[in-house]
């Protein structure tokens, strides 16, 4: 059977850094979720949702967000959810986990070059892959370095 | 042409003010500015637009002479992809233009490569700019649009596991 995968980012670098991973997923099925109803075009062929983003500062944007993931992940039902953050996209892997036992990958943000992001952090108790795109963050406990997007 | 783009996510009023009054000292230069759908400030020397579509905007990048943009990886690799020099103006925590100041460290580690300029604060643009118009050639290599093949592989495996 086919692989299902969800690949999860937010807007502008994270969705950009998604698609530099794309090749990753060929042959997989795969359903992208995103921020913009118009990165749609970009990932043409593939199933395509928008939900809501959502910051620390817009936390009752979270009563949207959650609900949205829930329907995509039920429906969709993915073997492993990818993703290159950040907020909306730790729910993501959160309710993945918490619903499917879903395996789950975070990858921090190429831009977080100095400190893993605060999303980063937290995504290590539901990441089953927890990785850093820089090497001298990378620590025996997690997360680990495989290499970088660019 | 010259194209602004602070980025989708947040205000960043004081680059697309200080791009305005770059834009009317250099009457003779035409800037368009992508200015984002949260902020106050509505420019008066350059045109604008709240928010294009990716492929839209993709097709200015491909058309400008420069790309001046906040330190977001976004704005690096549309402008590297197509070989477009890039001024980078880092956002600050402290102004409460983003949460964490990342994109100051983003900032240092992308002016290391062909075609980037930095300018860490508004005195410094109008140097940052002159030399990335200047040095347009700089622009060495084309970034390939995808990651490194090794990158790929091991996250096909762990895709797989």
């Amino acid at each position: 059977m086919t692989r299902k995968v969800m690949a999860v980012a937010s807007g502008g670098g994270h969705w950009l850094e998604l698609c530099r991973i794309a090749p990753a997923f060929d042959g997989f099925e795969v359903a992208y979720v995103s921020v913009h109803p118009n990165y749609a075009d970009q990932v043409a062929g593939h199933r395509f949702y928008a939900v809501r983003d959502v910051s620390r500062r817009d936390l009752w944007g979270l009563a949207v967000l959650v609900p949205q993931l829930v329907r995509i992940i039920l429906r969709e039902r993915p073997d492993v959810v990818i993703t290159t953050g950040s907020f909306p996209a730790l729910f993501a892997l959160m309710l993945a986990k918490l619903l499917l036992r879903t395996r789950t990958i975070w990858i921090d943000s190429i831009a977080n070059v100095e400190t893993l992001s605060s999303s980063g952090s937290l995504a290590r108790h539901v990441a089953d892959v927890h990785l850093t795109q820089w090497p001298g963050l990378a620590r025996h406990s997690g997360p680990a370095y495989w290499g970088a997007v660019l | 042409m010259i194209l602004l783009t602070i980025g989708t996510m947040l205000p960043f009023d004081r680059l697309v003010r200080a791009i305005d009054r770059w834009a009317g000292d250099h009457g003779d230069r035409e800037v368009f500015a992508q200015i984002g759908d949260k902020g106050q400030y509505r420019p008066i020397h350059m045109r604008w637009a709240q928010l294009l579509g990716p492929q839209e905007f993709a097709g200015l990048v491909d058309r400008c002479e420069l790309l001046i943009a906040h330190a977001g990886t976004g704005s690096f690799f549309l402008a590297a992809e197509r070989m477009r020099p890039i001024v980078l103006f880092p956002r600050r925590a402290s102004l409460g233009e983003h949460n964490t100041d990342h994109q100051v460290s983003t900032a240092r580690w992308l002016l290391q490569k062909p075609g980037v300029y930095v300018a860490m604060a508004e005195d410094e643009l109008p140097g940052a700019i002159a030399k990335a118009l200047s040095h347009r050639s700089d622009v060495a290599a084309r970034v390939p649009p995808f990651a490194p093949e090794a990158f790929i592989g091991r996250l096909r495996e762990a895709l797989l596991g």
